[in-house]
């Protein structure tokens, strides 16, 4: 039996049910469309969250100490370990180009003129943090100079804007107050930096050098002497090619000689990333996230599946008589099973082509909801389809290998 | 010719459409397998000591040691009580069923031997059922259910429709080609399951019932256009359990119980006055 004839009545058996085949279908479609809705977010997010991270990868390494087997990001549950000696350390290890130091000033607010504006904190840091260019507006601050760098958003809180000369006071936790002077005002577009996170520009950052805002000290184990003592570092590296030898010496370093090492709790750890570290601890969260929402959404394909083979179930109950009358005019059992496999697939397959477009529309709404710019995995698409036939011929199958199994004598007997 | 030609050489001239040999020679016919003839000598069916048993908790018979041999171009109709074996008669010649012994010859080939595909195309090509409830495909036209075993041959598109117009013609349906079975009367669903029997030009038209479910007048139509394929050079097998019904074909074989009862020589068939359908 042709092809071409088998699908044209496999086409014609579905038609003749119209709700029951649009029922049918819609419960592949569902299942395809959440498929499609939630890879598509799934790449999307990736591929926003990586462009974040990802599209200004710099040769940095991010170094801090913390609780042992934690996977957070940069950063997290860090301790402030690393004293001046050890930057001054770390600066001299092969391969560096500068060590940046980073640190938290408590603050309880910023007035500015007239306005006063909560702000839990400020980053100390040196005038090296800004060396990618990321000031937009002015200049960095200077070491041991009452000078602050705002980021665009900080900026905008205050009304007028701060603007380069401008004169804010810092209300620290303590209770004190400074006065300090608005030297730059950092891009909103720079990333700020990888222990800011991934939103650190849509966060308001205040930037202070550490001299003299910074006062967390320690005394150093080395030397004896009570020195800034830091939780996060940040190591810049001469080139790419520099960075796995300086990710070499710097862990060597510190778990060997530095005085972060004695100061560090027991069961703490160093962390040193590169930002290519970074992105791949991301992506796999990603990927795992994804496929966890995907591995749900499959859920309800194969309820669709499901659904396939019960209509074919009933299908060929219900055309037994035909498949009777088909046979004595000399069907083979491979004919008949053609026929109602083609149907099924028919079925799968049209789920699919019609669940990739409201997938997309799925995924293109919940990316408006939620601010994410779409990125299409094109070849998910063609996996839908494979996947939409696949699950007809899986469901199809049995139902089709019991109509050709039909006995003519029984089936044209049949009510 | 008159009595030799049951034995052997008979279904030659019967082949070429004339029925009048047939009536003459034929008072020996029924015990021709036991008198050495092969059943492979031109018949378009024979049956030697057919047995079908069915092992319903106990063994039944639906047929039992049964002879028969169909002669090209007869007329043959078999009447019998329900559950005396016509339909498992039906089936073993039609390909539907194998016996459990015996042989079964279709068109000079031994179709008990064969496996269920061989079968399956033996059906397709040398066979065409006539039920009684017609058995068209609901969601196909005249044409298409015409052309069906066509399909299944692999015959191309053009010439199937070629000959099912031409088939729908023949048994007076031209202008109903497109119509589904629901939009015709039971009489032209009869006419257009005739016009699928023909359709791969068939050793025999199985018959079963074909008027069971037409008002008399319909009916004699049918039988009117069975005449008409038999004039034609067809052979013909009917199962009916109307008297009047059978007295159209040239034979009757009454069966009963699984045997052949006896074999009825009808001397001069009914004939229908104006065959046109």
């Amino acid at each position: 039996m042709e092809f071409a004839e088998s699908l044209r009545l496999s086409v014609r058996a579905v038609r003749s049910h119209r709700l029951r085949s649009a029922l049918t279908v819609l419960g592949v479609v569902i299942g395809v469309a959440a498929v499609i809705t939630f890879v598509t977010l799934g790449t999307s997010l990736r591929a926003d969250v990586l462009g974040q991270v990802g599209g200004e990868r710099s040769p940095n390494l991010y170094v801090w100490a913390g609780p042992e087997g934690q996977n957070g990001g940069p950063g997290a549950g860090a301790q402030p370990v690393f004293t001046t000696r050890d930057l001054d350390q770390l600066a001299n290890i092969e391969g560096v180009a500068s060590v940046v130091p980073r640190g938290i000033v408590p603050t309880a607010a910023i007035s500015a003129g007239n306005d006063t504006v909560a702000q839990r904190q400020a980053i100390a840091t040196s005038p090296a943090y800004f060396d990618s260019g990321s000031v937009a507006d002015g200049r960095a601050f200077r070491q041991g100079s009452r000078e602050v760098v705002v980021n665009e958003r900080a900026a905008g809180l205050f009304d007028p804007s701060l603007s380069v000369g401008a004169t804010v006071s810092l209300q620290l936790a303590s209770g004190d107050s400074v006065e300090a002077e608005v030297v730059g005002v950092q891009n909103s577009s720079a990333a700020g930096g990888a222990f800011e996170g991934l939103d650190g520009g849509s966060q308001p950052l205040v930037f202070v050098p550490t001299d003299p805002f910074y006062r967390t000290t320690v005394e150093s184990p080395a030397t004896g002497e009570r020195q800034r003592v830091y939780p996060t570092v940040t190591v810049v590296a001469e080139d790419f090619a520099a960075v796995p030898d300086a990710k070499v010496g710097v862990q060597a370093y510190l778990t060997n000689r530095s005085d972060a090492a004695r100061l560090v709790p027991d069961d703490y750890a160093f962390a040193v990333r590169s930002d290519e570290d970074l992105v791949d601890q991301l992506q796999e969260l990603l990927t795992t996230l994804t496929n966890f929402v995907t591995g749900i959404a499959v859920i309800s394909l194969v309820v669709g599946s499901i659904g396939i083979a019960n209509v074919m179930l009933v299908s060929v109950t219900e055309r037994t008589r035909e498949i009777g009358i088909m046979k004595a005019v000399g069907a083979q059992n491979r004919d008949v099973l053609q026929l109602f496999l083609i149907e099924a697939v028919l079925l799968g397959a049209v789920g699919a082509i019609l669940g990739i477009p409201v997938g997309v529309a799925g995924a293109y709404l919940a990316g408006e909801y939620i601010g994410l710019d779409l990125v299409l995995p094109y070849e998910w698409f063609a996996i839908a389809v494979a996947v939409g036939v696949l699950v007809g011929v899986v469901a199809g199958l049995y139902p089709a290998w019991s109509a050709s199994k039909t006995d003519p004598i029984d089936a044209l007997r049949y009510e | 010719m008159a009595t030799s030609d049951s034995d052997a050489g008979g279904t030659d001239s019967e082949a070429g459409g004339d029925p009048g040999p047939d009536a003459e020679g034929a008072g020996s016919e029924h015990r021709q397998p036991e008198s050495g003839s092969r059943p492979d000598d031109g018949n378009a069916v024979a049956l030697r000591a057919v047995r079908k048993t069915y092992y319903l908790g106990e063994p039944v018979h639906a047929l039992d040691g049964v002879d028969l041999v169909i002669p090209r171009g007869s007329y043959t109709a078999v009447m019998g009580p329900s559950g005396s074996g016509k339909s498992t008669l039906l089936n073993l010649i039609g390909c539907l069923d194998t016996p459990t012994e015996g042989e079964v010859w279709v068109n000079d080939r031994e179709v008990s031997a064969l496996s269920q595909r061989e079968r399956t195309r033996v059906r397709g090509q040398e066979v065409g059922f006539v039920f009684q409830t017609f058995n068209l495909m609901p969601k196909l036209t005249a044409a298409e259910n015409v052309a069906l075993p066509l399909v299944f041959e692999g015959i191309d598109k053009r010439e199937r429709i070629d000959r099912a117009t031409e088939l729908l013609d023949e048994v007076g349906l031209a202008d109903r080609a497109g119509h589904r079975p629901n939009e015709l009367s039971g009489g032209q669903r009869q006419r257009v399951a005739i016009a699928r029997a023909l359709a791969n030009d068939p050793a025999i038209i199985l018959a079963d019932e074909p008027t069971g479910n037409l008002d008399q007048e319909t009916g004699t139509q049918i039988m009117g256009l069975f005449q008409r394929l038999h004039d034609e050079g067809n052979t013909i097998l009917m199962v009916t359990h109307e008297r009047p019904i059978a007295e159209y074909a040239q034979r009757v074989v009454h069966v009963l119980d699984g045997t052949i009862e006896r074999v009825e020589e009808i001397e001069s068939p009914r004939r229908v006055e104006s065959d046109g359908p």
